[in-house]
């Protein structure tokens, strides 16, 4: 990420040959078209490149803040094509915040596979994934999740909430038990998982 | 409306999945950049979400995918170390080519852009043979016949008499001794090809087949780069139904070596290649 911050292109194609799969697979899987996938993964690799220098590395993984950049960008697209807009040509300087929220279990991320995290996800109760799923693939608010499941607004904010709580136990379980889920290791105060 | 920092909490698995309302998303945004008890909870969900993109079963795009990246990042670069930082880019007209050329010397950047120019250069040239007479008049003829009898088939009279005078135009370009030509080559899995010709007098015809149909306000950008530097912008058109593309510009920049390449665009404003790099072809004698 370094070389990528001071204009180094294999500092790039680096990154692009260790996340490009990841990257189309978001893109894809949130735009359900091959050409709007492409463009957002280009513009996405283009962002990352652009706005290299501002990334904070003790803020969180790149693999994180590439993932975020790139859901950001293809839920823009599909909102902007369902409004008839065409893709904008900007590309993000700078990233809301909550793109930019710490990955905070660096040491799982290098040790669960896919075939893992999706046991984790699977394992969840199925009305708490599909929240989780239509706010995180389809962009969808908790208000619109609500319209869409017919489930009363408030329902739809605890399975979301108790999903991520049940999704972080997951993954935990899945990694051996490895990192305490009930609370952070700093002492300061946890999720929680009632 | 005020947030509370039990609000915020309450708020925490909405706000780090982007699912609250606008209004409710900035109060927290707010919240959390002057709270002093800070909220662990946000950084806890947040840390989920990369793994909801890791469930996912990888797919792999395109190769030419890759180099549309890297040569999206080169023209950057290149117009970054001619401008000095990205937000005094600026669009430069056809007509204003040569004097934005003269500025850009004048700041003493070409040297470094040039050699990235060289690199792109290369890299392009790599995926081509050499350039011969045979395959110009070969590309030439490849254009007419591709592009002429798709139009005759659609039976557009009108439209066919603007392939027509298109064609008149590539094919005295073509035999004039001084024009410098290009085959273009498409970037990875595109079906599209083409041929560009460049008069000594920056007078430039390119015409391209086998694109895809623009949308929208979508166009298709050329874009050159010279020894000193680039990417300028040459011009846009867009293509209907029959994915012929052409373009017809004056006072395009000329220098002994010229990398021509098109990329498309969600408009016709942007200033530099943000889309995937289409199709490219290396100018030479």
């Amino acid at each position: 990420m370094r070389q990528v911050a001071v204009g180094e292109i294999g500092g790039l194609e680096t990154l692009y040959d260790r996340y490009h799969t990841m990257a189309y697979a978001l893109a894809l899987r949130i735009t359900s078209e091959t050409g709007l996938a492409e463009d957002v993964v280009q513009d996405s690799f283009l962002g990352v490149w652009r706005n290299a220098g501002r990334y904070a590395e003790t803020k969180g993984s790149v693999r994180g803040w590439l993932l975020a950049i790139v859901r950001h960008r293809a839920i823009d697209a599909m909102r902007r094509q369902r409004a008839g807009v065409a893709l904008g040509d900007e590309v993000d300087e700078t990233l809301p915040a909550v793109l930019t929220l710490p990955d905070i279990w660096p040491e799982v991320a290098g040790r669960l596979d896919a075939e893992q995290v999706r046991r984790a996800l699977t394992a969840l109760p199925p009305a708490q994934r599909e929240v989780i799923e239509l706010a995180y693939f389809d962009g969808l608010t908790q208000r619109e999740i609500a319209d869409r499941t017919r489930a009363p607004l408030g329902t739809v904010k605890s399975r979301m909430r108790l999903g991520l709580v049940s999704m972080r136990q997951q993954l935990a379980r899945e990694n051996d038990g490895a990192i305490a889920v009930s609370a952070s290791s700093n002492g300061k105060k946890g999720v929680g998982l009632t | 409306m005020t947030m509370t920092c039990d609000r915020v909490r309450e708020l925490a698995s909405g706000y780090v999945l982007g699912a609250l309302d606008t209004e409710e998303m900035l109060d927290v945004a707010d919240h959390l950049d002057s709270c002093r008890l800070g909220h662990p909870e946000v950084d806890e969900f947040g840390g989920v979400l990369p793994y909801l993109a890791a469930s996912l079963e990888p797919v792999e795009p395109p190769t030419w995918l890759r180099e549309s990246v890297i040569a999206a990042a080169e023209a950057d670069l290149v117009a970054r170390r001619r401008v000095g930082k990205p937000s005094e880019r600026r669009f430069v007209e056809p007509a204003a080519i040569p004097t934005a050329i003269q500025s850009a010397s004048a700041i003493g950047a070409a040297a470094s852009a040039g050699q990235v120019v060289s690199l792109a250069m290369v890299r392009a040239s790599r995926r081509r043979r050499m350039m011969t007479w045979t395959m110009r008049v070969a590309a030439a003829v490849a254009i007419l016949v591709l592009t002429g009898t798709g139009i005759i088939v659609q039976g557009n009279l009108a439209k066919a008499l603007k392939a027509q005078q298109e064609d008149t135009s590539l094919n005295y370009a073509l035999t004039q001794n001084d024009t410098r030509t290009a085959v273009m080559s498409a970037i990875g899995g595109s079906k599209a090809g083409g041929i560009a010709a460049l008069l000594p007098t920056g007078h430039v015809i390119l015409k391209l087949y086998g694109l895809t149909p623009t949308k929208n306000d979508q166009v298709y950008t050329v874009w050159l780069t010279t020894d000193k530097g680039g990417p300028t912008k040459v011009g846009s058109f867009t293509v209907d139904d029959s994915g012929i593309g052409y373009l017809e510009v004056d006072n395009v920049p000329t220098s002994p070596s010229l990398l021509l390449y098109v990329s498309r665009e969600s408009n016709d404003k942007v200033t530099q290649p943000t889309g995937p790099i289409i199709i490219s072809g290396v100018v030479s004698l």
